[in-house]
């Protein structure tokens, strides 16, 4: 057990854990790491931001032996290697947590963890008591027996850290750990990166969250535009908006609506929504109201139901009760193109599953969910003239940053592909839209821009639903907020003067569990509702 | 921006031809090990391969191939696997070939009525499996594989004296009533060969066309191809899957229905015991090689339909003509394997591509940002 | 793609299999080429599917072929059929024989009959000849026909006369015409020894599925069932898969009849006690005979039939053990067929 704890730490007990010299990375035509100096000490949390495109990944990848740097050298405590792979990389302790969780959904927790690392501890008891172990050493509660596809988000990335532990990391990479996280979770996590970090293992964090880099690490590095421009900063002496400031060089954006365009047309009208899986209601009587020039906002721990609530209204899924209006029409029975047809607009979650043809043009995707619409049809025909010129269109408007509308989504950055989707559904004049995270995983720049538009959509009269883990955002975003637990709408809150602790705990239900109205979003109207065992509340219009 | 388009292309090409070199390089070494000289092997398959005679031969079942290769296309540009294109073609080519023969129309109205017919049974046959799938969830793959066996015994039902079937004279063959010359298709004369190619080989052609423009120039297409690169992202976009699915696998079995018509129209004029089968397997194989795409199935419905025909000069120099086998399963197996590395290398080579482009564009929009 | 690997692997796998499927059917025909003394003439033969190793009708034609390499000095080439190909595929291993010298060229099996007539017409000096077949007719292609339902007539009534239980069974590869013609005679026979005997008749597979001449595991569960059912001896019509048969003669110690060729002589020890005799179908004689024609010049075009009287048609008494008893009431029969007493059934 104890071999694969301590690998390569003979040479020096006190070098650093990472040392990068003069890293040089060249891609054909490009430049994605100049001259890159980096210094981790063991056992802190070193934090690397920088925007999407900055050379993060790039620098990540070569530290995870996935490709090897040009010039500059790469010492791992204190002994200078040469990684030819990620399986070399994680002989030398070093172990990523991707952004995009690479579970199999269909295998257990343990499964997981040992897929692939079957010679380790083999597949039996053995690596069941190893799997145990660490996950109480850690302090992450999690069933090995479990099915992935039952857990939520935050427990997928405390398997994907243990997986990775599992294997013998002693230095962690967590690429983007709490983008998909929400508060409480991003608390937990960073419970466990203290964790990690009192058993000697050294984390590098990499995020654009800033208030969140300031909160765990230990020294933080900024990386612009392929280099280090500030190497080792103590979090103590730099503030967000400084750091964001080096990050991007210029101002940060503040998500924030001015005055309020909310008129006394309703548009979207739920009434007794429920959707059951498996018996259960994960949808449970749903009545929401959201009216033209109207950003609702949807608070809730991931796995509450937003999901299936979305699924829902863009007609994915049939509900078991209850009704969708749009602009005064029952659409309930409506299939999701006839929806889309009549103004729905839909930011997807997950956008590579839901938002994008990966591996299609941009102009194609342009078309996906609007193959019946102009500019991109005629008649049966998809009009490539019409798509590709509109798609032009987008791009410029929506500033998507790509060569041209020939590559692949594939080829764009996370933010560009967004900012695409965000283009293409706010085309046609949607009359509602629903925004299920429209910035995660984006960065500064493009977040600004989405917030913009949406800003501007709501003030011509759009309806939005908005969906995200981040509570600034939906704090500063929503005209209107709603507390999502375990499928039911039991509280509101008002944007004004909710904080984001307090709207994180009626999320998690704590305030109404301990039955102390005072913590919940205390101010607004109707303070937080019963626990959600009883009555349902009905009124929220 | 064409060199980020084109650039995959070439790169395909030259994988195809990479994974033939290696196909006939394993062939070479298993005839050495075998005791057979490699060189003058390929120098008398290749005679051969070109006789006149062999060339139309070629062409004719390369056209059966290339429809074979695009009833089972139409199912994979969607994630669909229609196995059963065998049973589908058998089936239906049986059931046109009755009809034919029991109805004489004039010229042209008779072809169409029995390649209508054709199309139909192909069509609803593999529509059972398409309604199997949406209303109780049954795999495409053992439905077809199941309806393969049933169209074997319904074939053998209905091919009986005294229902479809009829007894030649003098003969041990059993088949359906013979096609007028009304509803047969006249062969094209090739130079020099006693054989004459089918006159439906421009079928197949149409066939392909049709295909490439439905599936890149119509909605209906684009539903089906954004089905098959992403059933979520599909259906959030307002694709019906299900309906796709019994429309994907009625045209699939529309398309198989034509795989026997240049045969039974330009040659056979009777669904007989000695009806060609097995030609639906051989499509899956040469969907994969063509990558599901009309030309590039079209080359590889060429080269096996070529590989087949030289393999017949083997035997005869008594060479075991399994040997083009290897090469075929070499050919395939190698050539999944590079096209699948061709698409992550194209992907990776795009993605830094489109970073290259922007870093160079970078400085000058983003000078203002410079510290 | 995965799933694309997956199937690519099914397809290759079944390569492989086709591969040494054939590589286990044996040896190329010209191992014992021996001598280099002149050969007067070039013989090509042609398979039907199934091809050479079915211990039945296309190797019939294979030791004809041998024989005729043997006594009569001729160079020999035989050339196989791809399973599902087409009427060119055929035309042209005809038209590949013929143009390359090859005369006579024997054709083996009722799918050649419309290539034939087209490749015959061209080559009107090549001698052609086709096995099982009388729907082509032209002045260089003669028919070899065979009486296989007079055979068939006298293994039946050997069945119906060894029965004890009163019911018999007919095992037939595939109910094609020709094997029906089979169960026609041998349906007779037995109702001439006893008309009370009871037949049952089943078939391997139907139609298009050619399969059942090449599955002996499947012919053996199916005459399992007819002994169960209370068949005591059993005739198979049904190629290769006349072996699953013999298997489950041996393990329910019930009788078994051969077909093509004396299978007593071919079957393994264990077998052979209850293979009473077998319907000779002598290709082998019909394609010696040819080839001996064509190298005397004297081949005669049209309709050649093998019966009983020309002894073409048999049955087997090589196992005298249990054929002794009922040989007389053969005999008997079978001077009755000859002399036209008694017209045997075809269909």
């Amino acid at each position: 057990m104890s071999t694969t704890e301590r690998p390569a730490h003979e040479s020096d007990p006190h070098a650093p854990a990472i040392e990068l010299r003069g890293i040089t990375k060249r891609f054909p035509g490009v430049v994605a790491n100049r001259d890159i100096d980096l210094t981790v000490a063991a056992g802190t949390v070193h934090a690397i931001v920088g925007e999407n495109g900055a050379g993060k990944s790039t620098l990540m990848k070569t530290l995870y032996g996935m490709h090897r740097p040009d010039e500059g050298t790469v010492r791992l405590a204190g002994e200078e290697v040469v990684l030819h792979s990620p399986a070399d990389a994680i002989a030398r302790g070093v172990g990523m947590v991707h952004q995009h969780f690479m579970l199999a959904d269909n295998l257990t927790v343990l499964e997981n963890i040992v897929l692939g690392a079957e010679r380790l501890h083999g597949i039996g008891g053995k690596a069941r008591r190893r799997i145990t172990g660490l996950a109480e050493r850690f302090g992450m509660r999690l069933d090995p027996d479990r099915l992935v596809e039952e857990l939520g988000v935050g427990d997928r990335q405390r398997v994907e850290i243990l997986k990775v532990l599992y294997r013998g990391a002693r230095l962690l990479i967590l690429d983007e750990p709490t983008a998909v996280l929400v508060p409480q979770e991003v608390e937990e996590l960073f419970g466990n990166l203290r964790d990690l970090k009192r058993e000697g293992l050294t984390v590098l964090f990499i995020s654009h969250k800033l208030d969140e880099v300031l909160a765990i690490a230990d020294q933080i590095t900024v990386i612009r535009r392929g280099t280090t421009v500030a190497d080792g900063v103590d979090p103590a002496g730099v503030t967000a908006r400084e750091l964001a400031q080096l990050m991007v060089g210029s101002e940060l954006p503040v998500p924030e609506l001015r005055e309020s365009t909310v008129t006394d047309r309703p548009v979207l009208e739920l009434a007794g929504l429920t959707v059951r899986a498996g018996g259960r209601p994960v949808v449970d009587g749903v009545d929401l109201v959201i009216r033209a020039g109207e950003i609702l906002g949807i608070a809730g721990v991931e796995g509450n139901g937003q999901a299936e609530l979305v699924e829902a209204i863009m007609g994915l899924r049939a509900p078991d009760a209850g009704t969708v209006r749009l602009d005064g029409t029952d659409v309930t029975d409506w299939p999701t193109r006839r929806r889309r047809e009549s103004g729905v607009g839909f930011i997807p979650e997950d956008r590579h599953r839901h938002g994008l043809l990966l591996e299609s043009p941009l102009w194609e995707n342009r078309v996906l969910g609007h193959q019946t619409e102009k500019p991109n049809v005629k008649g049966p025909w998809i009009d490539r003239r019409g798509a590709r010129a509109d798609t032009e269109r987008i791009v410029a408007e929506y500033d998507v940053r790509t060569p041209g509308i020939d590559v692949t989504a594939a080829a764009l950055s996370g933010g560009n592909q967004q900012k695409l989707i965000v283009g293409r559904e706010m085309s046609g004049n949607p009359k509602f839209l629903i925004a299920a995270h429209p910035t995660r995983g984006v960065d500064v720049g493009a977040q600004a821009a989405i917030w913009e538009y949406l800003r501007a959509a709501r003030a011509e009269g759009l309806a939005v639903l908005l969906i995200s883990a981040d509570l600034d955002e939906l704090i500063g975003m929503s005209d209107t907020l709603r507390v999502i637990l375990r499928g039911r709408i039991v509280a509101e809150a008002d944007p004004a003067t909710v904080t984001p602790e307090s709207l994180g705990s009626a999320m998690t239900g704590a305030a109404a569990g301990a039955g102390a109205p005072a913590d919940a979003p205390a101010e607004p109207v109707p303070a937080p509702r019963p626990p959600a065992e009883d009555a349902a509340p009905k009124e929220d219009s | 921006m064409n060199r980020l388009k084109n650039s995959p292309l070439a790169l395909t090409v030259l994988a195809a031809v990479l994974a033939l070199v290696f196909a006939v390089a394993v062939t070479a070494v298993v005839l050495s090990a075998s005791g057979f000289d490699p060189l003058s092997t390929f120098q008398a398959m290749l005679d051969f391969g070109t006789k006149p005679d062999s060339v139309a031969n070629t062409l004719n079942r390369a056209s059966t191939y290339y429809l074979a290769a695009i009833a089972v296309a139409i199912g994979f540009r969607m994630n669909l696997f229609n196995i059963g294109v065998d049973g589908q073609y058998r089936l239906a080519a049986m059931l046109a070939a009755a009809a034919g023969g029991a109805i004489a129309l004039p010229p042209v109205l008779h072809q169409a009525m029995i390649i209508i017919v054709a199309m139909l049974v192909g069509g609803l046959w593999a529509g059972i499996a398409g309604v199997l799938k949406v209303t109780r969830g049954v795999s495409e793959v053992i439905s077809t594989i199941m309806l393969n066996f049933i169209a074997t015994g319904v074939i053998a039902v209905l091919l009986q004296k005294g229902r479809l079937g009829h007894q030649v004279a003098g003969s041990d063959n059993i088949g359906t009533k013979t096609i007028a010359p009304s509803g047969r298709v006249a062969g094209i004369p090739y130079p020099g060969a006693n054989l004459q190619v089918f006159g439906l080989i421009f079928l197949a052609v149409a066939v392909g066309v049709v295909f490439h423009v439905v599936v890149n120039r119509t909605r209906f297409g684009f539903d089906l191809r954004a089905t098959g690169l992403s059933a979520t992202a599909a259906s959030a976009g307002g694709v019906n899957a299900r309906r796709m699915v019994v429309t994907a696998m009625l045209l699939s079995g529309a398309a198989a229905g034509l795989i026997g018509m240049p045969q039974l129209l330009g040659a056979s004029y009777t669904y007989g015991l000695d009806f060609p089968t097995g030609l639906g397997f051989t499509g899956i194989g040469i969907a994969l090689l063509g990558r599901n795409h009309p030309v590039g199935i079209a080359f590889a419905a060429l080269l096996w339909s070529f590989l087949d025909q030289s393999s017949q000069i083997l035997q005869f120099n008594d060479i075991p003509k399994e040997i083009v086998a290897i090469t075929q399963a070499a050919v395939l197996l190698s050539v999944v394997v590079v096209y699948e590395i061709v698409r992550r290398l194209g992907l990776r080579w795009q993605q830094q591509t489109v970073a290259a482009e922007l870093a160079e564009r970078g400085p000058a929009g983003t000078k203002e940002v410079a510290a | 793609m995965r799933r694309a690997l997956k199937i690519s692997l099914v397809t290759v796998t079944g390569a492989a299999l086709t591969l040494s499927a054939s590589a286990c059917g044996g040896k190329k025909a010209d191992s014992g080429d021996g001598g280099d003394t002149k050969k007067t003439i070039k013989v090509g033969l042609a398979y039907d599917i199934g091809g050479r190793g079915d211990k039945s009708f296309n190797d019939a034609a294979y030791e004809g072929l041998q024989q005729a390499k043997k006594t009569l000095n001729v160079d020999v080439k035989d050339l196989e059929a791809t399973k599902g190909e087409s009427d060119n595929d055929k035309q042209q291993r005809l038209d590949l024989l013929a143009s390359s010298g090859y005369n006579p060229v024997v054709a083996v099996g009722f799918a050649y009959a419309g290539p034939l007539g087209k490749v015959a017409a061209k080559y009107p000096n090549t001698k052609f000849a086709i096995v099982d077949d009388s729907s082509v007719k032209a002045a260089n292609v003669t028919n070899l026909l065979f009486a296989a339902n007079q055979g068939s007539y006298l293994v039946g009534a050997a069945a119906a006369l060894k029965s004890k239980s009163g019911t018999v069974g007919f095992l037939g590869g595939v109910d094609t015409p020709l094997i029906k013609s089979f169960e026609a005679g041998y349906t007779a026979g037995a109702k001439k020894a006893n008309p009370k005997i009871k037949v049952d008749v089943k078939y391997i597979s139907r139609g298009t599925d050619f399969s059942g001449f090449s599955d002996p595991a499947k012919g053996k569960t199916i005459a399992e069932g007819q002994y169960d059912a209370g068949a005591d001896v059993i005739y198979h019509a049904a190629g290769a898969s006349g072996n699953g048969l013999f298997d489950a003669a041996i393990e329910k110690k019930k009788f078994a009849i051969g077909v093509d060729s004396d299978q007593y002589l071919t079957a393994k020890p264990a077998a052979q006690p209850y293979i009473v005799t077998s319907m000779l179908k002598r290709v082998d004689t019909a394609v010696f005979n040819f080839v001996e024609d064509a190298s005397k010049g004297t081949t005669k075009a049209g309709e050649q039939t093998f019966d009983l009287k020309n002894d073409g048609i048999g049955y087997a008494v090589s196992n005298p053990e249990a054929i002794k008893d009922v040989q007389a009431k053969l005999d008997e029969l079978k001077k009755q067929i000859i002399d036209g007493t008694i017209t045997v059934p075809n269909s």
